[in-house]
């Protein structure tokens, strides 16, 4: 089956919901999603490399042949995976949205299927202005969901992910160019097809080059991830949006980010990043402890789980960074576990925001006397983002601090340039993680019941609905189940792992050898 | 369709038979080999998930009887059952490994991180599994009659924490590498979080979860990280293959090992004894286990008195291999263990609330565990924890049996008198021969013989300082179990009148559900005495206490289980053979039995004498006391030291206080003054540029004017100026 | 052609008289264009800046021997004509609106 159908379904449904009556935007949304759901377990059923680190799915679909722009498509065995999340969590942000939007349904669905769609297109493009186009596309559905369904400060709110995040990118869209540019200029055609520019700019780009284009990688992707200190934008758009919109925001769009470190800065200029590596892990390390920290003295729920956010996700580039296989399978693997886990997060905190219309956890506490169910669930989610061993977080955090562990210059096989240390402060992250979310629990689910009067009008059991258990359920089973039998999933990420680090075992070395020349000159 | 690849993928168990390839069985001990037929052993894990499971259905099915406890004590039950089977059956000479399926499994080029989920079946793990399960099953029986008045969804609750619990230390105990252990490890400090906070309406409960949870997790992170460095070092976390290594040529392996490695080598018994220092209650983690007793009685007894605080002693006993790697790192051990066994008992004897007493001599105990292993006598720490699982936990039990009588009284200052009420009799001599055992009676308890073991190994070890630490804390030991029998079970014989105002505030220690208990109020103002399963808990246990002095003594089955583990090395490594002259105090075991003994005895008599035959002689002595120079001294134990108090000033707020900050820093100079600063930019140069769009035609022109005049001038002065600089230069 | 006689009286007058003078008129129409308020003294000013071009195309269409000077000369002056047409036009337009000839009463555009 073609990859062309995971776009165009959501796009066309969009279109068609945009138009719909208003009665049935809600379930062509809830069908359109559950397809494509389908369509891409199809699709990874019949996906044949799997097990090696080839390129599957490739279809051609010219846009712009002169200047070689086109809508082509592949996806190795870590880009299936994502697009498999991707796809898993939008039927639980359109269902999950059935009792929290009232207001412009029909809108608000298209723009979830738009967002979709570019989602998708990000994970699945093979051109790189292809996968540039959907990247900035998804963007512009997200402010509308912001700015459209979000809180009380849903201007600034919208307009600050916006801009923050669309200032970055330009600055990787320079860089990109910069790269087809100096490729038309060798091979003398336009090309943006991203393989070949991958191998074109890790031989033939001098170290000056390849520093600087990794810098503007960098610049967009890592307002993306979010990586301290360009993560601002992340807390203020994580509250204001609607259930749904944070969901997909740190479920995918934050992964956007971390697949592109993996997809193009990584292989694509070796020799900038082994310069950048203690820089950028240092950032990731500051990240987990500081993001930690400031969940801790959080009030608004949400808030803190999109602080949490970004100390997790500093686990994640801290994995990829370590540049051994260790660490960046266990970076893929923490990209799908935070989708799954902080999601449900999210969706578990909007559950109790449709009901008390509060976050502030000086208003709501001791949820379990009203709630067990829903307790239940929060109790676990927790414990996945907590990363307690048997649960999907612990393989990943686990992999990610080993790896970094390990990345020290004399290890043999995978030498890298973090080391014990890298791993010891981030590791102080697994201690503040249990602070502040046994904080969180502490306060919402255990204590002395209190919360404001629920609302009449929202339709809803005291605990959860049917169709809310049915949400969360699948979400758990995930969870459980990539905490027990991991090595599946990771064994398919073994290959193109490998392919992506091929240039570096040699690399870092050389890298050890020129800072400790430095290192003597600026210290005779 | 779907069927095809992605099911494989998912389901990839791949080659789930781990393969093992060495049977080389070495000068210590044997090396595991994996083995058919014992496959049945991953019961003991699949029972207690079975009754978690079914424990969540009666939850969401609404069940209100006492169905959970019994599924439980079933499930429990046959898991026994089944280690007994294994104990039997599984030739403990040799250790097998029983692999049940694939856990995690990367490799890459050369390097590859497993950790098969497998049980490693030695006599340590049985040993451990034995009184773990059996301890456990006695106990969930003995919960179902204490919780009894919670029937309903929080007895599902607390019946289904029980049965993780179970579980993870199944993981724990039995698992075959230091990951599956890890994951026990975190496990059953999940349970211990769901069941100290079982009481969830109670800030003080809920604070207490928390607080065991986080103190426990500082401890594990240096445990992640002792694995993380083993397994760069040793390329393995397999039990089997990294013994191998460590053993492979002689006992000299372990230091050429951590010569090789440097630091990063010598530094990993110290990590993983600081995961052991904190799940198991130690300096300088210890703080979490008092308050943990703001569980339910029965959740303290099984827990946090018999079995998982065992676990850091577990950990080190199966990894005694390693604590071979850094010559300090049994020392360090011994007199971490010495210093909590003394500090606890200081705290203890300050102490009213018989819960809180035991608590601290738990700690305490824990302490007498660890100096065990630090003095390189892996044998008398099992011992000890074998012995002091059953009388500890009867101690606990008899304490819940008094608590839930009296409505949450535990203080030892009211309750008096038990002996001569009816229908306590049982309740009251097991809790005074577990006592005996606590305070090490001579030759009739059992503690006696297993405290004996521990403190003469000091000697001979060449620590008397430590010995001597050691025989201080029995005796303060001896004194303040005593003290708490004495004040609750001797006395003078209380009326009905008195009894009625020895009741508790509390009903079972938990009053959030009201909800048919109107019309027994009356009940509430009479102590009733334990029913049936509480009563034969406690007997059978105190049995299998006294039972255990069989087991115990030198060159018994005991020290054959731990000399047949990893913890050989701590079996008979300070025997050295007398010239068959030396004197009475050459051998430490030979004159430590009469030592402790009078240690143990001088505590019980000044016990007697503060709480039996004076009884008000005790509140004199603390007047004096408080009246004297040493005042400082008496306030700072009954006030713990103020060990807490410090940790909060030195970690806890400072910690705080760096939220806040950064949560300022973040808010108001990275987000509002350089976001939304640098956002505002374009915003303000428009601003400052605006008035020149007055709409007066004419400025327009000038401004053109200007801008074209500018232009010239750049153009005609600006290559002039460049060569003026570039001659200048 | 290439040795075309010069009169006499050409001869005397350099390439830089000429811009001169086109420069002198181009500033005293920037000036009055600037300084004046009366739309039609402004017109008349923008008319004098035009002259000012058209004389400095003349003078170099004459120094380079070309004639595309003297061509573009006739197309500035042919636009002019039209231009003043359309602009009288339009001044007249704005008198009927508000009936003064101060340039500034028509600042809508301004910024706020």
């Amino acid at each position: 089956m073609s990859p062309l159908l995971l776009i165009l379904i959501p796009l066309l449904s969009a279109v068609s919901v945009a138009f719909a009556p208003r009665g049935v935007a809600f379930r062509v949304a809830t069908i359109s999603t559950l397809v494509t759901l389908a369509v891409s377990l199809i699709i990874a059923s019949d996906f044949g490399h799997w097990y090696d680190d080839g390129f599957g799915l490739v279809t051609e679909l010219s846009w712009l042949p002169s200047i070689g722009a086109s809508f082509d498509m592949h996806a190795d065995a870590p880009a299936m995976w994502l697009v498999l999340l991707s796809t898993v969590l939008m039927p639980v942000c359109v269902i999950g949205s059935k009792t929290a939007i009232k207001e412009r349904v029909r809108e608000y669905y298209a723009w979830l299927l738009v967002l979709e769609a570019a989602m998708l297109g990000v994970f699945l493009a093979k051109n790189l202005l292809f996968f540039y186009v959907a990247f900035e596309f998804t963007l512009v559905p997200m402010y509308f969901l912001i700015a459209g369904w979000g809180g009380s400060n849903r201007a600034s709110a919208s307009i600050k992910f916006f801009l923050y995040t669309f200032t970055g990118s330009m600055l990787t869209l320079a860089g990109l160019a910069y790269v087809a540019w100096r490729f038309a200029d060798a091979s003398g055609g336009w090309s943006f097809d991203i393989p070949a520019l991958t191998a074109f700019a890790s031989v033939d780009l001098s170290a000056t080059e390849q520093f600087w284009v990794m810098m503007a990688m960098l610049a967009g992707f890592a307002v993306k991830v979010p990586l301290f200190p360009v993560h601002t934008w992340l807390p203020l758009a994580h509250t204001e949006a609607p259930t749904a919109g944070s969901v997909v925001l740190a479920g995918v769009l934050l992964k956007l980010g971390t697949y592109g470190l993996f997809r193009f800065v990584l292989p694509m200029t070796p020799v900038g990043v082994v310069e950048a590596v203690p820089a950028i892990g240092a950032l990731a390390t500051i990240g987990v402890v500081y993001g930690a920290l400031i969940c801790w003295v959080q009030e608004d729920v949400k808030k803190l789980v999109a602080y949490s956010s970004v100390s997790h996700l500093g686990f994640c580039v801290l994995g990829l960074f370590a540049l051994n296989p260790s660490g960046l399978q266990g970076s893929i693997l923490y990209m799908i576990n935070h989708g799954l886990s902080t999601g449900a997060l999210f969706l578990l905190i909007g559950m109790v925001y449709e009901r008390y219309h509060t976050r502030d956890m000086n208003r709501l506490g001791g949820l379990v006397a009203n709630m067990p169910i829903w307790s239940a669930f929060m109790v676990f989610f927790v414990l996945s983002s907590l990363a307690v061993p048997g649960l999907n977080g612990f393989v990943s955090e686990f992999l990610c601090l080993i790896g970094a562990f390990s990345a020290t210059p004399d290890n043999a096989q995978w030498p890298g340039l973090l080391g014990p240390w890298y791993a010891v402060f981030a590791g102080t992250g697994m201690i503040l993680a249990a602070m502040y979310l046994l904080y969180l629990t502490g306060r919402l689910v255990w204590g002395p019941y209190r919360a404001p009067p629920a609302d009449k009008n929202s339709g809803l059991p005291t605990d959860l609905s049917s169709r809310e258990i049915g949400l969360l359920l699948p979400l758990a089973l995930m969870c459980v189940w990539l905490g027990v039998q991991p090595s599946g999933l990771m064994r398919t990420l073994e290959p193109s792992v490998e392919r992506t680090l091929a240039a570096y075992p040699e690399l870092v070395p050389t890298q050890v050898e020129s800072m400790a020349v430095l290192e003597e000159v600026n210290g005779g | 369709m779907i069927g095809s690849h992605l099911l494989s993928v998912l389901l990839a168990a791949g080659d789930t038979a781990h393969a093992s390839d060495h049977g080389h069985h070495s000068a210590h001990f044997p090396v595991a080999l994996p083995t058919e037929g014992l496959g049945y052993a991953g019961l003991v894990l699949a029972l207690p998930l079975i009754a978690m499971i079914l424990n969540g259905v009666y939850a969401i099915s609404g069940v209100r009887s006492k169905l959970p406890a019994w599924t439980t004590v079933a499930c429990l039950g046959t898991a026994f059952a089944v280690v007994l089977n294994l104990y039997l059956k599984a030739d403990i000479e040799h250790p097998v490994v029983v692999p049940l399926f694939e856990w995690i499994n990367l490799s890459w080029g050369t390097g590859a991180i497993s950790a098969p989920f497998g049980l490693y079946l030695d006599s340590l793990t049985l040993l451990w599994m034995l009184f773990v399960t059996g301890l456990g099953t006695l106990i969930a029986l003995y919960a179902s009659e204490y919780m009894e008045s919670d029937v309903g969804p929080a007895y599902c609750r607390f019946f289904g924490g029980v049965s993780i619990f179970l579980l993870a230390m199944g993981c724990l105990v039995m698992g075959d590498n230091l990951l599956t252990l890890y994951l026990g490890w975190e496990g059953v400090g999940f349970a211990s979080y769901m069941l100290i906070g079982y009481h969830f309406t109670k800030p003080s409960a809920v604070a207490a979860a928390k607080k065991a949870f986080i103190v426990n997790r500082i401890g594990d992170l240096g445990l992640a990280l002792g694995i993380y460095l083993t397994w760069l070092h040793f390329g393995t976390l397999e039990y089997s293959k990294l013994f191998e290594m460590l053993q492979a040529d002689g006992a000299m392996a372990a230091a050429q090992q951590a010569m090789a490695g440097g630091w990063e080598v010598a530094i990993i018994p110290f990590l993983l004894m600081a995961g052991a220092f904190g799940k198991s209650a130690q300096l300088p983690f210890y703080i979490w286990l008092p308050d943990a007793m703001e569980g339910p009685t029965p959740v303290s007894a099984l827990i946090h008195a018999a079995t998982m605080v065992t676990a850091g002693v577990y950990l080190l006993v199966r990894t005694f291999p390693m604590l071979e790697l850094h010559p300090a790192a049994a020392p360090t051990v011994a007199w971490v263990g010495g210093a909590t066994a003394l500090l606890a008992a200081t705290i203890g004897m300050a102490q009213y609330d018989i819960k809180r007493v035991m608590a601290y001599s738990t700690v305490s105990q824990l302490g007498y565990m660890f100096m065990g292993v630090g003095v390189l006598s892996t044998f008398g720490a099992a011992a000890h924890v074998f012995t002091h699982a059953f009388f500890k936990a009867v101690l606990f039990l008899t304490c819940g049996a008094i608590m839930h009588g009296f409505a949450g009284q535990l203080d030892l200052r009211v309750l008096r008198g038990l002996r001569h009420v009816k229908g306590w009799r049982i309740v009251v001599w097991t809790m005074f021969y577990a006592s005996l055992c606590l305070a090490g009676f001579p030759i009739i308890s059992s503690g006696y013989w297993s405290k004996d073991v521990i403190l003469a190994e000091a000697f001979a070890n060449g620590r008397p300082i430590l010995g001597g630490i050691g025989l201080l804390t029995a005796g303060l030991t001896a004194y303040y179990t005593f003290r708490v029998w004495f004040r609750v079970c001797c006395g003078p014989k209380p009326d009905d009148h008195d009894l009625a105002k020895m009741m508790g505030d509390d009903h079972h220690g938990d009053d959030h559900h009201d909800e048919g208990h109107g019309e027994e109020d009356h009940h509430h103002h009479m102590p009733h005495a334990p029913k049936w399963a509480v009563n034969l808990v406690l007997s059978v246990i105190s049995l299998a206490a006294i039972g255990s002095i069989l087991l115990v003594p030198e060159h018994g089955w005991l020290e054959h289980m731990v000399a047949k583990s990893s913890g050989a090395g701590g079996v008979g490594a300070n025997h050295h053979d007398l010239p068959a002259d030396a004197g009475f105090w050459a051998d430490p075991h030979g004159w430590m039995k009469y030592v402790a003994s009078t240690v143990g005895l001088l505590g019980m008599a000044v016990a007697a004498w503060l709480h039996l035959f004076n009884r008000s002689a005790a509140d004199r002595l603390r007047a004096t006391l408080l009246a004297s120079p040493l005042k400082a001294v008496v306030r700072a134990m009954e006030n713990k030291w103020y060990v807490d108090e410090l940790y909060n000033a030195l970690i806890r707020m400072p910690l705080k206080i760096k939220g806040h900050a950064l949560h300022m820093l973040d808010r108001y100079v990275l987000d509002i003054l350089v976001v939304d600063g640098l956002g505002r930019l374009p915003k303000m140069i428009g601003r400052t540029l605006s008035p020149l769009q007055n709409g007066v035609l004419q400025s327009y022109a000038a401004s053109m004017a200007g801008g074209v005049i500018l232009i010239a001038l750049l153009i005609l002065v600006l290559p002039m100026l460049l060569d003026l600089l570039g001659g200048a230069a | 052609m290439a040795e075309a006689v010069v009169p006499e009286v050409f001869g005397q007058l350099a390439l830089g008289h000429y811009l001169i003078l086109s420069a002198f008129l181009f500033a005293i129409g920037l000036a009055g264009f600037v300084t004046r308020r009366n739309m039609i003294v402004m017109f008349l000013c923008t008319e004098l800046m035009f002259q000012a071009a058209v004389i400095a195309l003349a003078a170099f269409g004459r120094f380079h021997l070309d004639l595309s000077g003297q061509v573009m000369v006739i197309f500035v002056l042919t636009i002019a004509a039209a231009e003043a047409a359309l602009a009288l036009g339009l001044v007249v337009l704005l008198f009927k609106r508000q009936p003064t000839l101060d340039a500034e009463v028509w600042s809508e555009m301004r910024d706020v």
